[in-house]
């Protein structure tokens, strides 16, 4: 399948799949196998579950017959953004109704007017009012790069700052880009918790994760590096919920919660229960909602 | 349904055109067969057409001309002649056309359509403080025929959307087919009826329209530039004898910001399993079904092979692209596993 290299990198990369791999069984056979059914599986295990490390082993070989995708390379440009400029244009502009109409058709149909298009335009988005929520977890993952360097200065006369301590202060950060939006949340979840973007949801939630080890500067290759990241999704997904219905000022609570939570989440188990977790979470969510506008589950 | 008024006068239409199909096809000696998929024909008749000075910027494919050599299923007969056979076909079937739909789609087509329709959400219209600033929505159904999506997109805008300031024009090149359109629409609200408009055309070239049922001598009517809100075509495209030519007219009278969107039979070549299944489905059986329920083989066998024709749904989308609408996403939606596929483009902002 891959193609041929240098021998010892390739052994290298060997050693890197089958580290990952009994994780990745154990993803696909548990809980979320059921709901990507719509995407196709090796896409999903692409953005899942190789390794940033492994991608980087890959990149030295010399002979590369198909371009792999990579989340950050240093040698290469980053692709190109998820959304194309028109739909940059429509959804920038629809982002600014959410606090007020949600992550809905309204707020979309708003901002392509805004943006010097027609109602009608909306609906050459693929994923309706799923495309507002892919925007926000994409902006708010995005933007947490350039945030680090404020976020990991340290006072004077203190230590340094170690791997987990970043991790809690950057998934601090990422939650506080709810707080715009977090009356919202609530509904936004629900829609994320539709069958048919689960696997959607479940991509921006790893790679998210993943996005917080690398800035946090965690560049250990073992058999952890799975779990690792899986326990903070369930992690942030958690405490993302607790926020919806967090009144405390600043959401003290949440923060709380989350260092609690991370504290926990070294002895927590596998990673197909973490995620089934996170369906858990989010099913539960979206139940909610739906019972709050008086659907009967 | 009922349809029994215009009935005399399709079984005259059916009458002479499966006449037309016949002379036709006893002319060229082209009976098709899946046998003969790989023959193509040359025309006899000379390609070469006089360009009018003033479109000398629209590329040459792109140009109408009726003598150019194109596909009939199969088979290459020139533009005139498919326009002319392509009538004779659906002349044919008008009434039968329903239960055609339902041999190819295995009686998926209806929720399709309802998909395509929800998908587009027509009317949709945010109120916001302030004056009303709905605009009216324009919504540009070619090859309508029988009406089956300009009334569903009526019933999203009006009833559904609670929004009144919605009109459709529902455009065919078949009279015959329009005819049961009009029929059919009788039993909407009179409120729906009020704002449906059909028009005979060619998708090719809306500049030259005309009323249903007008005088064929008197003048055409030209569909404007940048009038349209919604161009939709469903199980149309494929029939149509230049489909370059048929985008550059969507793009010419879409707004900016308009939708075109296409609703068409596809390709499963991602589940090679079900391919291979569903062409000996088509190919096999269902020439052989139309023989039997509708006594009209020739039909059949030509829906089944434009269907083949038909480019995938990513070379679609790029002619989509290369006319010059912006996509989102992908740019296509696949049905039931590529058996349709909904395309969708808009046109950008100048
Ligand atoms: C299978 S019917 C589709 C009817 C309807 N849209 C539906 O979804 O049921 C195809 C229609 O395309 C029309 N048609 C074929 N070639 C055309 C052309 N060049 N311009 C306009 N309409 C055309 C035929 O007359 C026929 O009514």
């Amino acid at each position: 399948m891959r193609p041929a290299t240098t021998t010892l990198s390739r052994r290298a990369a060997t050693a890197a799949i089958t580290a990952t791999r009994p994780s990745q069984a154990q993803l696909l056979s548990g809980a979320a196998i059921k709901t990507t059914t719509t995407a196709p599986k090796s896409r999903y295990i692409t953005s899942l579950s190789r390794p940033r490390q492994m991608q980087q082993i890959q990149q030295t070989s010399s002979i590369q017959s198909r371009p792999l995708r990579k989340y950050h390379s240093y040698e290469h440009p980053p692709p190109p953004g998820p959304f194309s400029p028109t739909e940059e244009a429509i959804l920038s502009a629809a982002y600014k109704h959410v606090p007020e109409h949600g992550f809905s058709l309204e707020s979309l149909a708003l901002g392509a007017r805004e943006a010097g298009y027609l109602d009608i335009s909306t609906t050459i988005l693929p994923e309706g009012a799923f495309s507002l929520i892919r925007y926000h977890l994409v902006k708010q993952r995005e933007a947490l790069a350039a945030r680090t360097e404020a976020l990991f200065r340290v006072p004077e006369n203190q230590k340094h700052v170690s791997i987990s301590e970043k991790v809690e202060l950057l998934t601090w950060e990422r939650l506080q880009g709810n707080a715009q939006v977090i009356a919202r949340w609530q509904e936004a979840l629900a829609i994320m918790a539709q069958p048919s973007y689960i696997p959607s949801s479940l991509k921006e939630l790893a790679k998210l994760a993943d996005e917080i080890y690398f800035l946090a500067g965690d560049v250990s290759v073992d058999p952890s590096w799975y779990s690792k990241r899986a326990s903070l999704s369930t992690t942030y997904a958690a405490a993302e919920l607790f926020m919806t219905n967090d009144h405390s000022p600043d959401f003290r609570d949440t923060r709380e919660f989350l260092r609690r939570r991370l504290g926990e989440a070294s002895e927590l188990g596998s990673a197909a229960s973490a995620i089934r977790e996170w369906i858990g979470f989010t099913a539960t969510a979206g139940v909610n909602v739906l019972r709050s506008k008086g659907v009967r589950i | 349904m009922s349809v029994s008024a215009a009935r005399p006068a399709l079984r005259r239409a059916v009458r002479c055109s499966n006449n037309t199909v016949k002379y036709s096809t006893a002319k060229s000696g082209l009976l098709s067969s899946p046998a003969s998929l790989s023959r193509s024909f040359s025309s006899t008749v000379s390609s070469h057409s006089p360009k009018t000075p003033n479109s000398s910027s629209i590329p040459e494919y792109a140009r109408p001309d009726p003598s150019r050599p194109t596909h009939f299923g199969f088979e290459t007969v020139t533009e005139a002649e498919k326009r002319e056979r392509v009538a004779g076909v659906f002349t044919s079937v008008a009434e039968s056309y329903d239960r055609m739909n339902d041999l190819m789609s295995f009686g998926w087509h209806r929720i399709w359509k309802d998909h395509f329709v929800a998908s587009l959400n027509p009317g949709f219209s945010p109120l916001t403080s302030g004056p009303d600033p709905r605009a009216p929505q324009h919504i540009l159904d070619i090859a309508g025929g029988t009406g089956d999506i300009a009334f569903r997109m009526l019933h999203t805008a009006h009833n559904i959307n609670r929004n009144p300031d919605v009109r459709v024009t529902i455009s065919d090149i078949n009279p015959a087919m329009l005819s049961v359109g009009k029929q059919r629409s009788q039993s909407l609200p009179a409120t729906q009826q009020a704002v449906l408009n059909f028009v005979e055309a060619n998708a090719e070239d809306l500049t030259k329209t005309r009323p249903l049922h007008s005088d064929p001598s008197a003048a055409t009517i030209s569909i404007p530039d940048q009038s349209v809100d919604l161009y939709t075509v469903a199980f149309g495209i494929r029939n149509f004898s230049n489909i370059p030519a048929a985008l550059r007219e969507a793009y010419r009278v879409l707004k900016p910001g308009g939708v075109f969107a296409c609703l068409e039979f596809s390709k499963v070549d991602k589940h090679p399993l079900f391919n291979a299944v569903y062409k000996r489905w088509s190919f096999g059986a269902i020439p052989l079904i139309g023989q039997l329920v509708a006594g009209d083989r020739d039909s059949y066998q030509y829906l089944v092979e434009s269907i083949e024709r038909f480019p995938s749904q990513e070379e679609f989308r790029d002619m989509i692209v290369d006319a010059g609408f912006v996509v989102g996403g992908q740019g296509y939606e696949d049905l039931t596993g590529g058996v349709a596929a909904i395309h969708k483009g808009m046109k950008p902002r100048a």
